[in-house]
């Protein structure tokens, strides 16, 4: 299996703990034989690297400097997240099966890469809008829930870390229980429910 | 072609481009398709003139700002565009690329499915605002410059723009093509002129034009500046079309000058009545400070109507002095009132200008021409990219 990996952060980029986590996550996907590529982005360590774990990473960068809110720095760098994403498309002679979003940062891509590849995307979520603006009705929170809407709505499955976010999700976008997997990272199954998560979504839904 | 303006919706001057640019290159048997937002009571998907318009979700929940917007609306615009180029299952050669306001959409569908982009740049944000002041300006012109570099070739409408666009953005010379703006000759039919003509002027009077946003860089001011001395020749009426944030300070210039009975200002007016407006005039005045092409000067000569021009810009492309038009300095109140007075005084001399700018206006900004050199853009871009390497296999 081949699988792109979407994340903002991305050691050495540590913003938060899913910087972490992605890591792990990658680490562990390629014990499993599965080969990952890493999209993130780094505004100085650019470009493609493959370390000793076996991760491969494409760290893309800026090209617009000047920006006025995440929103129009995050949507100009997912043209370049496309860019690469389609380099390792097109360089693996079409054999790309999944992509993994994490947070709703790439998610414009991912849903273009769908549409334009048919190559699908699971969405992996690690914090939600309500939770990080609360009860911000302000328009550039909206916005970003509007992103994270779209990621719901196109992704084949949306894994989450915690039962708790499950609720979270269907109380605050009306996600349908059937779409979302609960996985713990710190099940000791923890990279087999991930896989397992991946092949439901290269499944091709029945309707 | 990606645009977020196409009629009915029509914000400036890209869906009139749009509009008449897409109905030629069909006639040449080019297969084309536009993309562009919604318009209350516009269908979704429709075929105009040939031609298929596609009208996504121009997103509508409140965002921060334009640019903000203009970002939400390109994923948008992307999504549906991508859906549409996988139906037309690789049928599409040339993602086609109008200003800015596309940028994001237009760049990421190049790579996606590697079909080659140009754009076409209609006009620049350092251009527009006399410089970069903000993030959100400099935001705007690094839009601008990505976009360009990101473009197989941009596609200019003078030399003008050609040589501010390779200046901003450093591009070279062989990486962007002009290729006029054009206008429409047919559009202007015979009616009724003196009935029409009642509404804006005593029969004495002549008629003095002005068309354009009443903004700086449009120099409506030298024009009123211009008037006593205009006056003190001949008897004129002086219509300003137009509306825009100067508008309050050149009424309270008119009045300050006592001419308010020899100045209208009409705001926005309609399609028909303006086509109508440049019949009866006797001559039409263009003395902008900046301007990429000047379209307003384009209407004019299709519409045979004498045309006085300032030295600036595409405009001085456009207009040859003597010839089809009469050229004066910008910025110049005296040489406004010079060139005005000489093309009212001379009648030989104003059909002179204006039958030859008639001519050139049907010889040179014929869109069907225009849209043929368009076609001849893309053939050749599809050469180079038939030779590269990035094509995918």
């Amino acid at each position: 299996m081949r699988v792109i990996i979407f994340t903002w952060e991305f050691p050495p980029r540590i913003t938060g703990q899913l910087a972490h986590y992605v890591n792990r996550l990658a680490a562990e996907l390629v014990k499993k034989n599965v080969d990952v590529y890493v999209v993130t982005y780094n505004n100085s360590w650019t470009g493609f690297h493959q370390g000793a774990d076996g991760i491969k990473a494409y760290r893309i960068s800026d090209k617009v400097q000047q920006h006025i809110n995440v929103l129009t720095w995050m949507l100009s760098l997912n043209q370049e997240a496309e860019r690469v994403a389609a380099d390792i498309y097109y360089s693996m002679k079409h054999e790309l099966d999944l992509i993994d979003v994490h947070d709703w940062h790439f998610v414009p891509a991912a849903v273009t890469l769908k549409r334009a590849l048919k190559v699908p995307f699971v969405f992996s979520i690690d914090s939600i809008e309500p939770h990080r603006s609360r009860n911000s009705g302000a328009p550039l929170s909206s916005s970003i829930r509007s992103m994270e809407s779209l990621g719901m709505d196109e992704a084949r499955r949306i894994i989450v870390k915690s039962e708790w976010m499950k609720q979270e999700l269907k109380r605050h976008y009306n996600t349908s229980d059937k779409m979302i997997e609960v996985v713990s990272p710190d099940a000791k199954s923890w990279i087999d429910e991930i896989l397992a998560g991946y092949r439901k979504g290269l499944e091709v839904p029945a309707n | 072609m990606l645009s977020w303006e196409f009629p009915p919706r029509t914000v400036g001057g890209i869906a009139a481009h749009l509009f008449n640019l897409s109905r030629e290159l069909v006639k040449l048997g080019v297969d084309t398709h536009i993309v562009t937002c919604d318009f209350p009571g516009a269908p979704e998907s429709e075929v105009v003139n040939g031609a298929h318009i596609l009208r996504v979700d121009s997103y509508k929940t409140p965002s921060p700002d334009f640019a903000t917007w203009d970002s939400l609306m390109n994923v948008n615009m992307q999504k549906e565009t991508a859906a549409l180029i996988s139906s037309l299952s690789g049928q599409v050669d040339i993602i086609h690329a109008h200003d800015w306001l596309v940028a994001n959409a237009a760049l990421g569908l190049k790579h996606v499915f590697r079909i080659p982009m140009a754009a076409t740049i209609h006009s620049t944000e350092v251009g527009r605002r006399n410089g970069l002041h903000t993030d959100y300006e400099r935001m705007i012109h690094q839009t601008e410059n990505w976009l360009a570099h990101e473009s197989w070739r941009v596609v200019c409408c003078s030399q003008y723009m050609s040589g501010q666009v390779r200046w901003a953005y450093g591009l070279p010379e062989d990486r962007v093509k002009i290729i006029p703006n054009g206008v429409d000759v047919n559009v202007y039919e015979e009616f009724d002129r003196a009935e029409f003509r009642k509404r804006f002027a005593l029969p004495e009077e002549k008629i003095v034009l002005f068309v354009g946003r009443l903004v700086y860089e449009k120099g409506v001011q030298t024009l009123i500046s211009a008037v006593p001395k205009i006056l003190s020749r001949v008897n004129a009426k002086f219509v300003v079309v137009g509306d825009g944030g100067m508008r309050d300070s050149l009424m309270r210039q008119v009045a300050n000058m006592r001419l308010a009975h020899r100045i209208v200002f009409t705001g926005f007016l309609d399609e028909d009545s303006l086509r109508k407006l440049y019949q009866v005039a006797d001559v039409c005045v263009v003395p902008s400070l900046y301007e990429p092409f000047g379209i307003t000067a384009l209407e004019a000569m299709a519409a045979k109507t004498p045309l006085v021009a300032s030295n600036t810009g595409g405009l001085s492309e456009i207009v040859e002095h003597d010839n089809t038009g009469t050229k004066v300095f910008p910025g110049s109140a005296d040489s406004v009132a010079w060139g005005v007075t000489r093309v009212l005084l001379d009648p030989g001399y104003a059909n002179w200008i204006k039958l030859n700018a008639y001519q050139k206006a049907l010889k040179v900004y014929d869109w069907a021409k225009i849209a043929k050199q368009t076609k001849e853009f893309y053939e050749q871009i599809l050469r180079e990219y038939d030779r590269g390497s990035w094509k995918p296999t």
